[in-house]
This record gives structure tokens, sequence and C-alpha cells, in this order.
């Protein structure tokens, strides 16, 4: 429950960051967006600004040439206008040769001033030429009902007494076309201004001129006269039709319009916000010089973002599917992650587990030393250093019927399943040694065990050895692993035959070897966690540093401390990679105890001989009455036994008896050459049964059993032994 | 091992003495068979001088014992030291006969 608890907070706080993540993320995204947007309008606002400028100044400049020629037409014509004053008839010559002199002028006139000639007081020849076909036609504008003398372009020059350009008017004389005219007073010699000369431009060009600038596909461009006649617009209909006060007063924006309107008629350039009709827009403006004109491009906001709109948007999409893209990857990695979290979970928790049946596994093992503390005949020590992942060594070692059975074995690879095979391995040691005495035999069955169900292909170097505690005799057989060093006179390793590991090939037969163990013989045995212990230069301790390490008289428990410290100096703070086990076994047997030896043929009279034998043992071995009753009783028994059923034939043989006192510990060894017997075959004897259910035979063995602590019986090189012993 | 055998009225009182191992078992085995024949009287086993007594000399009383059930007679252990006693009790012979 309470690590459900963590999951949650731990996956909540997960859930949060996730969260902020994107939610910085976006917010990223928006800021940069914004950024980018406001400086994209600036920057397109400039550069608008800037085109809006260029094009002015460029149709300023296409205006200013129209104009510059039309001024010259007149101006170059003057000096003969004035020359003319004096000749009236070639009056009409000068408006002549302006229009066909210069191609700009569609309209010229020499208009008199009323009174100045006393011929006529009336008097404006007019020449006009089609554009388009070049036809020149002459007519006079000294009527009545057109009164040249009131007309704008004649009543300015006149009272300014200087050059002056017209309003822009439809011309009624001239076809109908929308022109100006340009107008500068002629002067006799006096300095009286005796008439007006003219040129009149076609507006129409400008129409066109104008329409040519086109900044942006929805921009437009207004001309407006110093009047404020709308002069040029998209908008045909308004065109000489209205002026920009007017439609200033109509719109819905009156202070904007009205701001631009004063400053376009005031000749200012510039550029000003407008909203009109609902649309802002851009007015950049800027006056033609001496016209009076003014030439403003609109353009509408709508228009001069659209750009940056449509980018706008396709960053937006962008930067959705930015987020998306996050939320699902932050999904899928947060997934991951808890997949993850609870897989090193489980780990975590199968290791743990592990170590806990490790620790199972090892308490089953023996671990408390010394192990036999009444035993004076055996100093045995054994221990396990376990590297940081679960490994796979055992020894394990017990006595039955006076024999120490031990092994040490190591398991290939690590983890959990060196560890269950470990586990195996062990329990079939155990299973396999209860009631088998050779080590050759324990390793064959261990191996076909193992084999037959070894799908994994794991195997485990295994020693195993029996150590008769009352022959001083060690048998043993190796399997794969690393041969044990023994300890005599000198140090040397214990030979071995090169036998298979277990668990590799069913069927096998192991060899077993055997060799004498005498009094303060010992045998030390290790896996090559010890061997193969490296130093951080990546050295190994090796067999010569164990070899020496294992000098010199020690108990098996300093031994091993001694052996643990050696290796920890080497090793130093490089990490141990492999489990350390080691079992040093010191005996101490056979010298240290008195042999008694008595041998009786197979004649039961000689039984007689037993009370004297076991007197002179008890006696060593300080008994007391009733031990010595018994012992002599459990002897007997098993002396008789022999004699009436090993010899039934009764053939001149002899029975060997040899009695051990090690302390307080006294044990006979009873062997004779007849037939086989195993007397602890027999049924143990029903001592409550019955009278009439009781059975003669078996008292003996039941007694035998009853007083001694261990019987064992074995067939040995065509012997039987029986070997007995008492605990006191 | 010496026994003696002493008859009184319908009572036969065996006296035992000394060990009573697997030769003195076998040494005596014929006196006793012969006794058993005699099992319906009442046997008294005298085993105050006895002082060892092995499987073979407890076969010898189980023999009695089953005789006299037979015959109808009756065995009495009489006098019997700790050390028999042991050996008794770790045979179940105690709750076999009737001791005295």
């Amino acid at each position: 429950m309470k690590s459900d608890r963590k999951d949650n907070k731990k996956l909540g706080i997960s859930m949060r960051a996730r969260l902020l993540l994107v939610v910085v993320a976006a917010l990223t995204l928006e800021a940069t967006a914004i950024i980018q947007f406001v400086y994209a309008q600036r920057e397109i606002k400039q550069e608008a600004s800037l085109r809006a400028k260029s094009e002015l100044k460029g149709a300023e400049n296409k205006i200013m040439d129209v104009v510059n020629q039309a001024e010259a037409a007149v101006r170059n014509s003057i000096w003969v206008a004035e020359w003319c004053l004096e000749n009236p008839d070639s009056l009409v010559r000068i408006p002549q040769r302006v229009v066909s002199e210069n191609p700009v002028v569609v309209g010229s006139t020499m208009a008199l001033v009323p009174g100045y000639s006393v011929k006529d007081s009336l008097f404006a020849p007019y020449v006009a030429k089609n554009m388009e076909t070049g036809e020149i036609r002459r007519v006079s504008l000294a009527t009545e009902e057109y009164d040249y003398p009131s007309q704008e372009w004649f009543t300015k020059p006149l009272e300014l007494n200087d050059s002056y350009w017209s309003e822009p008017y439809f011309d009624e004389n001239g076809g109908d076309i929308l022109m100006t005219t340009f107008s500068m007073p002629v002067k006799d010699k006096n300095g009286t201004i005796a008439a007006i000369l003219t040129a009149d431009i076609s507006l129409d060009w400008l129409t066109e001129l104008v329409g040519e600038i086109k900044v942006y596909p929805n921009a437009f461009n207004i001309v407006i006269s110093r009047s404020g006649q709308i002069m040029v617009c998209p908008v045909e209909t308004l065109v000489m039709q209205t002026t920009v006060d007017r439609l200033a007063l109509e719109s819905d924006d009156y202070e904007a319009l009205d701001r631009v309107n004063r400053a376009m008629l005031s000749g200012q350039s510039g550029e000003m916000p407008v909203r009109y009709q609902g649309q802002t827009n851009h007015v950049y403006f800027s006056p033609v010089e001496r016209t009076g004109w003014s030439l403003s491009i609109v353009l509408p906001e709508k228009e001069l973002y659209n750009g940056v709109r449509r980018i706008g948007m396709i960053v937006k999409l962008l930067q959705l599917l930015g987020l998306a893209m996050l939320i699902v990857i932050l999904r899928v990695a947060a997934k991951n992650q808890a997949k993850y979290h609870h897989l090193n979970e489980q780990k975590e928790r199968i290791e743990n587990e592990l170590h806990i049946a490790r620790e199972i596994q090892m308490a089953m093992i023996p671990k408390t030393f010394p192990p036999f503390p009444e035993r004076k005949d055996l100093d045995l020590a054994a221990a396990i250093i376990p590297a940081k992942e679960v490994g796979g060594d055992l020894y394990d070692f017990f006595i039955r019927d006076e024999k120490l059975f031990f092994c040490i074995a190591d398991v290939s690879g690590k983890g959990i399943p060196a560890s269950l095979v470990m586990a195996v391995t062990r329990s079939l040691f155990r299973a396999m040694s209860t009631h088998e005495d050779s080590p050759a035999k324990i390793v064959t069955s261990m191996n076909n065990s193992m084999s037959e169900t070894n799908e994994s292909s794991m195997f485990v170097t295994f020693f195993c050895g029996v150590l008769d505690l009352n022959a001083g005799q060690l048998r043993y057989c190796n399997a794969g692993h690393n041969p044990p060093m023994i300890l005599t006179d000198a140090i040397r390793m214990l030979p071995v035959e090169p036998n298979l590991p277990l668990g590799i090939l069913s069927g096998m037969d192991f060899i077993e070897q055997e060799t004498p163990f005498h009094y303060d013989d010992a045998l030390f045995l290790y896996t090559d966690g010890l061997s193969e212990a490296e130093n951080a230069a990546q050295e190994q301790f090796g067999e010569a540093r164990i070899e020496k390490t294992l000098h010199g008289k020690k108990r098996s428990q300093d031994h091993l401390e001694n052996i643990k410290q050696q290796v920890s100096l080497f090793v130093g703070e490089a990490p141990q990679s492999d489990d350390l086990t080691m079992l040093f076994i010191h005996y101490l047997g056979h010298a240290n105890k008195n042999s008694h030896h008595l041998t009786l043929h197979n004649n039961i009279e000689q039984i007689a001989l037993l009370p004297e034998f076991v007197d002179a043992v008890a006696e060593e071995a300080q008994l007391d009455h009733e031990a010595i009753f018994n012992l002599n009783l459990a002897l007997e028994e098993a002396v008789s036994n022999v004699i009436m059923y090993a010899y039934p034939e009764k053939t001149d043989n002899v029975v060997d008896i040899e009695a051990m006192v090690e302390g307080k510990r006294v044990s006979f060894v009873i062997t004779d050459s007849g037939k086989p017997f195993d007397p602890t075959a027999k049924e143990t004897v029903d001592i409550n049964a019955d009278m009439g259910e009781r059975p003669i035979g078996g008292l003996g063995i039941h007694l035998v059993r009853t007083i001694m602590d261990t019987v064992n019986y074995e067939r040995k090189e065509g012997k039987n032994v029986l070997t007995i012993t008492k605990n006191y | 091992m010496n026994i003696n055998i002493s008859r009184e009225n319908n009572t036969i009182t065996v006296y035992f003495s000394g060990r009573l191992d697997t030769p003195a078992a076998q040494e005596i085995t014929p006196q006793m068979n012969a006794l058993a024949e005699e099992a319906s009287n009442s046997i008294i086993l005298d085993c105050s001088e006895l002082t060892y007594i092995s499987s073979s000399g407890l076969r010898i009383f189980l023999m009695l014992r089953k005789a006299a059930a037979e015959k109808g007679g009756k065995i009495i252990v009489r006098s019997i030291t700790n050390d028999i006693r042991s050996v008794f009790m770790m045979t179940g012979f105690l709750n076999l006969f009737e001791i005295h």
C-alpha cells in the first residue's frame, strides 16, 4: 500500500512537470511569434512607407516632367507673345506655336486683357489639339457665354501678376476632357499685363500615371487639387465631383480624415493612419510643386499585413502541431518512464526477494563456527563474502557416521538463475550424501539429476569430499572446480582428475580419488572469487598469494580472517565482482587418539576377552561403571552378531576390533572378512510388544542402537566394517 | 558363570551368579531347556549375584517366560541389580516379567 501511494505521488509530480513543460513551450512559442509578428509589422510598415514614398517621388517626378514641359512651352513663347502684342494679327500664331511644338500641351490661348486693345475689347484665339489624331483646330474663346475674363486661368495670374496653375476642370470647348491650365501674364513694354498666355494639359495621363503606382494590389491613389477637389480616385464618380472636405464630413472618422486633408492641402508630405468605412488605412502623401496638388497613396492596413497574417496563421498552425506533438511525445515518454519505473521496481523486488532467498539458503548452510565444538579432531571454518549482485557460490558440510561430508561449488553466471541453481545444488548434495558415502557416486548422481533438468545450460563447478575422521582418509571427487590446497608438510595443490563440471553431460562417470589425511593435515577449498579477486590495476590475487597467505600454524578461523585481510589489502577500492567462498578443514584426529586393538577368532568363546578390552578403553576415557557396562554390552552384541552371522560356516577367521578414544568420545570399528552382513538392516524390535509376539532375535542390534550414538555399517574392500560410537 | 537350582515344594529357584554373556548363555542353554519343561511350577530367577547379561541371556529368560505361559506356570525375577534393571528397561523386559 505504501509503495502504491509513493507511485501515485511520483506519477503526480511527473504529470505536473509535463503540464509545466507544455505550458512553458507554448508560452515561449507564442512570445516568439508575437515578437516576430510585431517586428515583422514594423518592418513591413517601414518597407511600405519607403516604397510609398519612393513611388510618390517617382510619380511626382513624372508629373513635374509634364508640368515643366507645359510651363516651358508657355515661358518659351512669352517673348514672342510680347513681340506680337504690337502686331495683333499675328497673335493667333502664339497658341498655334505652343500647341504644335509641345506634345504634352493639348490646347493654348493668348487671351487679351479686356480694354487693352481698342480694336476688340475681347480677344482670345484658342488652338486645340486632338491627342489621338493630332488634328489642330482653332476657336475663339471671346464668346459671351464663355466669358473668358471671368475664368480662373485668366483672373488668377492677372491678380497675382505671376504664373498660375489652374484648378482642374472639364473643358467644354476642347472635347470634354479633364484638364488644367498653366497661365502666365504677357506684359508690354511698359510692364502692363496685356494678355494671358496659357497651355492646357490633359489630366487623362495623370490618372493613368497615378494608376501605375501599385505599391500593393489593393492600394489606391488619390490626387487632390489645392482646393481639395478630387482629381484622381479609383471611384470615378467622385472625380471632379466632390472635395476631400466633403468626403471627411461623410466619413465616420472625420478628425483623422480632416487632419490628413489639412496636411495635404497645406503642401506637407508624410503619412497618417486613417479609419475609413471601418477599415484602417495608411495614407502616404506628398505635394506636387507649383501645381498645389497633393499626391497620396492609400494603403488598407489589412492589405499591408496580409502576408504577415498569413505567415502568422501558418506559424500558429505549426505551433499547435508542435505542441500536440510535444504532448504526444511527453505522454509516450511518461508511459515509458512509468513502465521503466515499474520494471525497475519489479527488478528491485525480485532482487530483494532473491536476497531473502539467498539469506534463507545461507541460513541452511552451516554458519556457526566452530561447527563441532565437541570434536577435538576437527577444526573447521568457512566463509562466503557475497558480491553485490546475487551469485551462486556454495559451501556445505556435515558429519555423518564419523565422516565429514563437505563440498564447495561455484555456479556459472550470476543473478537469479545462478542463485536458483545454487539452491538446487545444495539440496541435491544433502539428498545424495544422506545415503551415499562415495564422493564420486554423490557427484555422479548430482550430475545426472542436474543434466536432465538443465535447460538453461548453466553448470556448476563442484568439489565433494568425504573425510573419514576415524581412519584419516580423504576421498574426494572434483567436478571442474579449481583444485583445493592441501597443507601437509608443504602446501601444494591437491591433484584432481579433470572431470567436467556438473550439469553438462548426463551419464558421465566421475572419477574418485583418495589421499591419506594425517593428524594436523589441512585442506583449503575456495572459489575463483578468491584467486581472481582483482585490484584496481586488474591484477589477480592468484594462487601464489593464496599459498603464501596459508603459511604458518593457525586456527582455521584465523586462517580465513588472515586471507580476508590480505585480499582486502590487495583489492583496495576495486569493487568485488564475484562471490568469494572459502572452506578450511584442519584435521586433528588419529594421532591425538589412543587406539586399542583386539583381534578375535570367530569363536563365540572369544567374547570373554571383551570385558578386559573394554575396561582398558574405558580407563582411558575415564568412564564410570554404568558406561563400562553398557559399552561392554554393545560391543558384545556387535561382535557376537558378526561371529554368528558373518561366519556361519565356522571356518577359522578373525574379527578385528579397533577402539578409539578422543576425549569423551569412544568408538569401535569392528572389521571382519566374512560374508556381507549388515546388522543395521535388521528390523528394529518392538520392545513394547506382548510377550507372545516378541521374537527371540533382534534384541542384540536393538541394544547396540540404544546404547551407542551412531551405528554405521560399510562393506569396504571385501570386508564388513561396523563402526559404533558413543559420546560421553 | 555359575547357576544353582534349588527346589522347594512347587517352587524352583535358579541362582545366577557372574556374567551371563553369549558364551555363558550357550553353556547353560541345555539346563534351561530342561527347566522349561517344568515351567508349570513357579520359577524364581534370583539375579542378586548376576553382574551382567547380554541378549543371549535375555533370550533364555524370554524362552522360560514363554514356556511358563504355555504351561500355566509362573516366572518371577528376583533381586536384580541396577545394571540388570537398566538392560531390562532398554529391552522392555520390565514389562514382561514379574520382578520382586
